[in-house]
């Protein structure tokens, strides 16, 4: 909770604002009390007429107001706060992902990070919304009772002094005990509650065994279980609320015994006080026991707030980008691998890339070439500037990568993936998320044509206006792969990044492929993470990557002559499959 | 009303939970406005100094009070808790059995993977509806009433009052609000929607995003949907603190009505002073039972969106009215003719004028790029889909006409995804028949190299702690130990090394050499053994025969087969 109470109080205006409502709010409560019971004193026992007791009202009526406006105030300002918290940890949890989440999706996180930006942020609402405007309040209100209740009767206030600090301390103890015991229940309760989500995703697997029916039965009983474990636990929670409601109970009952004995046998009080006490009374205990079930509130934020301070402390190294343009001249540029290298993380062994050295010419087509793990798509992401390497450096037209702004880089590039990202939107914006942003529809067109995709689109009912992407329909992997394509021709690259993919498409996609990378390759320079055949013969150079290290370096058929493991490995992806 | 009935059913029959909890929470109610009425009547009395027996039986009473506003309370809250908990049994049991007819046909109406998520989530949000919804008015409306009646003993004028009041907090505030509620609510959902999607495509994105230098965009976007949903969210929290605090403040008021009519009527002589505290007293308590109704809209709301969606799934959907069982102890062959099929919501044919003849006894492989729709015939052969057009006939027998479940339980099925249950290998494989030996599981797990597997081994959900050859080959044992003699398998060796996908299928082959057999195939290696290979493209049949024919013809299959050659793992 650190992280939130130092976020909070540095809010130190709305804090401040905070304590004077209270205080407020409290004199409020106290005025209201004063003047119900001043009224029923006057008109009870002295007997007054109702005309001398109007400005009582009157008084009775502002204060009144006052106490539902400025509760109104004060909850205000806790839900602005926890809107301005929320608002602060999500931009800069959005910066930080924004620099470098790479290595989070090739770490297969971004499931978590969606959840982190989403949920956890919501999760921190409570603390500033509920707890601290609470704490403020229970820090100021009681304390105020207290001093009335003791300037009006000394032993009350005593009764109240000694009875307050058992309800915090049964708070605690209650909540050890619940947690234990939550924790106890905790395995139970996720078996039996999975029970339900388990036996509906195995719904179709256990139609086709016939075994359907009898799941009803295991449904209720893992329900019922669950609701037993639940019972457990809550019931511990609701004998806390009853001991707090036993201790205010009591209390509050003490001091009414107390006043009245005072009042008829000692007659030491007079009955405004007794009946001033006996109003302030519940208050003071309502205040505590509030502040109970926002500390539970509170909580459960700290929880979220843990995720996100450790998401924001962690730190990833990010690519570094310099002022200089990429001068285009007429050639696509060329590149040099210069001892690279890269590993996730600090541990030793953990190495992807080691000392990678290459030189790539302009125009040039290169495949990178090794079994699965042997830290091809790393390579091709580090050549692209999507990760740093962490020694060695890339070179593009002599000069190191970070040399050039970001945008003069990216501007040269495409990066065809294995499975292309469909954003929300039209297949139109899907192509056009590619180019430079002066092209016209026409343009669109043109490049859907050529990656082979033009008739698919045309045939849908809203052709190039059909949405795709998480709200609309999919495609299937080859026409993802046609979409990427087009995407290249819109933007014309002097370089292309091609990841192949690792499984056999559609013939005609798999023709599109082949025939568009030879029309694209002829104005740029080509790096491909290769698992065809053909694009390795292709290829101008063969980078052979064995466990992040490059195992050989050349054309195909040098490797093939010269190096035992190449051709090892081509021999058996050829004759390895029985055929 | 109506979406809400199914629930008022379902909550009929936990009579006595729900009795139980509306009498203490009546109970409760009562005892704190008795408590504070009573501490009222004996400030007051003690003013008057009466005889201190008088004092000691009113004494008696607040603690009495004490005492059964807590007790009543804590029993509300445990019996209203356990009603719900077995409500959501009764709740989940309920959609089972309405679910369960249509499945697992009622799975292709609602393809996005989330709905099962989804209705697990709605079961969850009506555990509200008891809670928030049914009975916490039940409750007020009796302590109202009591009130009322017990304060106009004293005054009739009062008891007005105070029943004014409680129609305004209880009813008209809360409804006032509701209304604006609930536009407020839509916003926020959608508002956290267009975020969430942001939010995805900013991680999952991220590649294309930045090589395309939209990252600066997404991300501008990013912080200007989270301001919007944070936006929605504070003007929620406004709504929501705005409606509480014009509640609190109608009650206080009230209570100053209370106040001053007492008043006033005292003075006349029209009301012993006596009184006058007590009275005050109650009205200050008997409004905080007002409060739960200002969550009770939006509950209300949720409970209906959530009962409709949930017990409407499968409203559509036919049952099954094949009534032909098949027999056993035969196998089967298929011909379909002119079938397509169109998923509901999707706007291309998934398949198209297929024609095949699938003779009883043979071996079939059905090949084709992802997306050619060999899946979706498998499921039309099972009769998981009908056909949208043409027919398919088993053993001469129109589909149509074959009890469903009777197909299924004729047939050893492996598809794609295979669910394994939380429990043990030896609970996932007894699934495929009654009475199977410990010997027998053992062997079948052999038969699919898994000898190293014990019976006793843990599985967890969804067989998470096995890797998907371990799934592939533990779903291949239920088959081989199910033993029908129709075997439909969707590529059930793709995450296996070929070396072992050899060793298994020379034991299936084995066990299947008289049955029918269909298998999709993945790879093209090992098709030399089939009967005929059905070669298919964007759901329609582009070539069939056998492995020699297609190979020989240089067609499709060749093609595919030279490129397969050539790819590189």
């Amino acid at each position: 909770m650190k992280h939130l109470s130092k976020l909070a109080f540095g809010q130190r205006k709305v804090i401040l604002a905070l304590f004077i409502i209270s205080l407020i709010i409290g004199g409020t409560i106290i005025g209201q009390a004063y003047f119900f019971v001043a009224i029923v004193d006057r008109i009870f026992l002295e007997q007054q007429s109702f005309q001398e007791i109007v400005p009582l009202l009157a008084g009775l009526l502002l204060v009144l107001a006052g106490r539902a406006g400025f509760t109104w105030l004060h909850g205000r300002t806790g839900v602005k706060m926890a809107a301005r918290a929320k608002s602060h940890f999500r931009q800069a949890i959005i910066k930080k992902f924004s620099r470098n989440p790479i290595q989070a999706s090739l770490k297969g996180q971004s499931g978590r990070k969606v959840s982190v930006l989403m949920d956890s942020v919501d999760e921190i609402d409570g603390y500033f919304s509920n707890y601290v405007p609470q704490m403020i309040q229970t820090a100021v209100i009681p304390l105020m009772i207290l001093i009335v209740v003791f300037t009006q009767h000394i032993y009350s206030g005593l009764i109240m002094l000694i009875t307050a600090p058992f309800i915090p301390f049964f708070m605690a103890i209650v909540g050890v005990m619940t947690k234990k015991k939550s924790e106890e229940q905790m395995e139970k309760l996720s078996a039996f509650s999975g029970k339900f989500l388990d036996t509906l995703q195995g719904l179709t697997t256990l139609k086709l065994f016939g075994r359907a029916q009898k799941q009803k039965d295991e449904i209720e009983k893992s329900s019922l279980g669950f609701r037993d474990a639940t019972m457990g636990v809550l019931k511990v929670a609701f004998i806390s609320s009853l001991m707090l409601e036993f201790i205010s109970m009591l209390s509050i009952g003490l001091i009414a015994l107390e006043i009245a004995i005072r009042l008829v046998v000692y007659e030491s009080i007079p009955f405004f006080s007794a009946f001033f006490i006996l109003v302030l009374a519940p208050e003071f205990y309502l205040t505590l026991k509030d502040f109970g079930s926002a500390f539970h509130t509170g909580r459960g934020s700290s929880g979220a707030a843990n995720q996100l301070a450790e998401e924001l402390s962690e730190t990833e190294s990010y690519v570094e980008w310099g002022e200089e343009k990429l001068s285009a001249g007429s050639n696509p540029p060329f590149l040099e691998l210069e001892n690279v290298h890269f590993s996730y993380g600090k541990e030793e062994g953990l190495f992807a890339l080691e000392n990678i050295q290459a030189t790539i010419p302009a125009y040039s087509q290169t495949a990178i070439v090794g079994r699965s793990g042997s830290g091809k798509s790393t390579l091709l992401h580090v050549v692209a500037g999507l990760i740093q390497p962490s020694e060695g450096q890339v070179k593009v037209n002599g000069e190191v990568l970070s040399f050039y702004q970001e945008h003069e880089w990216f501007k040269e590039v495409s990066y065809i993936s294995q499975h292309p990202y469909l954003f929300s939107g039209t297949i139109a914006e899907n192509i056009a998320i590619g180019g430079r942003g002066d092209h016209t529809m026409n343009d669109i067109k043109a490049a859907a044509q050529r990656a082979g995709i033009a008739e698919l689109i045309e045939s849908l009912e809203r052709g190039y206006e059909t949405p795709v992407g998480e709200a609309g329909r999919g495609l299937s992997g080859g026409e993802k792969q046609r979409l990427a394509i087009a995407r290249a021709f819109l933007k014309r690259p002097s370089v292309i990044l091609f990841d192949e993919p690792t499984t056999g498409l559609d013939l005609k996609t798999e023709r599109i492929l082949q025939e568009s990378m030879k029309e694209l390759s002829k104005t740029s320079t080509v790096i491909t993470v290769a698992h065809r055949l053909h694009t390795i013969k292709n290829a101008d150079q063969i980078l052979f990557l064995d466990q992040g290290n490059l195992a050989a370096l050349g054309p195909h058929e040098v490797l093939m002559e010269r190096h035992p493991e190449y051709k090892e490995m081509v021999r058996l992806q050829q004759g390895g499959t029985p055929a | 009303m109506k979406d809400i009935s199914q629930m008022i059913k379902l909550v009929a029959i936990e009579k006595k939970d729900v009795l139980l909890s509306i009498l203490f929470g009546f109970l409760a109610g009562m005892a704190a406005v008795g408590l504070f009425a009573s501490s009222g009547y004996l400030i007051s009395r003690a003013a008057l100094v009466p005889p201190l027996y008088a004092l000691t039986v009113l004494i008696a009473f607040l603690k009495l009070f004490g005492f059964a506003r807590a007790l009543g309370r804590y029993a509300e809250r445990y019996y209203s808790h356990r009603a719900t908990f077995t409500m959501l049994s009764n709740i989940r049991v309920a959609f089972f059995e309405k679910l369960e007819p249509y499945a697992p046909r009622v799975f292709q109406k609602y393809r996005s993977g989330d709905l099962l998520a989804r209705i697990v989530g709605d079961v969850e949000s009506l555990q509200n509806f008891f809670l928030r919804v049914y009975y916490p008015p039940v409750v007020l409306v009796v302590i109202f009433l009591s009130t009322i009646v017990f304060t106009s003993v004293f005054s009739t004028s009062i008891a007005i009052v105070l029943l004014l009041g409680l129609t305004l907090t209880g009813v008209f505030v809360p409804f006032l609000f509701s209304l604006r509620q609930r536009t407020i609510e839509n916003r926020v959902r959608e508002s956290r929607g267009e975020l969430s999607i942001d939010v995805t495509e900013f991680l999952y994105g991220f590649r294309d995003l930045k090589i395309y230098q939209q990252l600066e965009d997404k991300e501008e976007r990013l912080h200007e949907s989270s301001s919007s949903y944070i936006r929605e969210q504070e003007r929620e929290g406004m709504q929501r603190i705005f409606s509480h605090s014009v509640n609190t403040l109608v009650s206080l008021l009230i209570s100053w009505v209370v106040l001053g009519l007492g008043a006033y009527l005292v003075a006349r002589g029209d009301l012993n002073g006596l009184f006058l505290a007590m009275l005050v007293m109650i009205s200050l308590t008997v409004f905080e039972n007002a409060t739960p109704m200002a969550v009770l809209p939006s509950h209300l709301e949720d409970s209906k969106r959530a009962s409709r969606r949930l017990f409407s799934i499968g409203d559509e959907m036919i049952e099954d009215n094949g009534r032909l069982h098949l027999a056993g102890g035969e196998s089967y062959g298929f011909e379909l003719s002119g079938v397509d099929f169109r998923f509901p919501e999707e706007e291309r044919q998934t398949l198209q004028q297929v024609n095949l003849k699938i003779p009883a006894g043979s071996k079939t492989a059905l090949v084709g790029p992802s997306g050619s729709g060999k899946s979706t015939l498998l499921q039309l052969l099972l009769k998981i889909h009908t056909p949208n057009q043409g027919e398919i006939l088993l053993n001469e027998h129109p589909m149509a006409q074959i009890d469903e479940e009777s197909v299924w339980s004729k047939s050893n099925v492996v598809l794609q995804e295979n669910h394994f249950f939380f429990g043990t290998v030896r609970e996932n494989l007894q699934l495929a028949k009654d009475d199977l030996t410990d010997e027998q599981m053992l062997d079948a797990l052999r038969d699919v190299e898994l000898g190293s597997f014990q019976l006793d081994y843990p599985v967890f959900e969804k067989g998470e702690n096995l890797s998907g050859g371990e799934k592939q080959r533990l779903a291949m044992a239920r088959a081989l130990l199910k033993g029908e003699q129709l075997w439909i398998l969707d590529e059930p060796t793709s995450s296996i090394d070929a070396l072992t996908e050899r060793k298994i299928y020379e034991r299936l082959f084995n066990q299947a050499e008289k049955d029918t057999l269909i298998l999709v195939s993945h790879r093209l290696t090992g098709l030399e053994l089939m009967d005929q290979i059905i070669v298919m493209d964007e759901g329609t049949i582009v070539e069939k025969g056998t492995y020699n024919e297609l190979m020989h013809k240089q067609g499709y299959f060749y093609e595919m087969k030279q490129i397969e050659k050539t790819i590189f793992g």
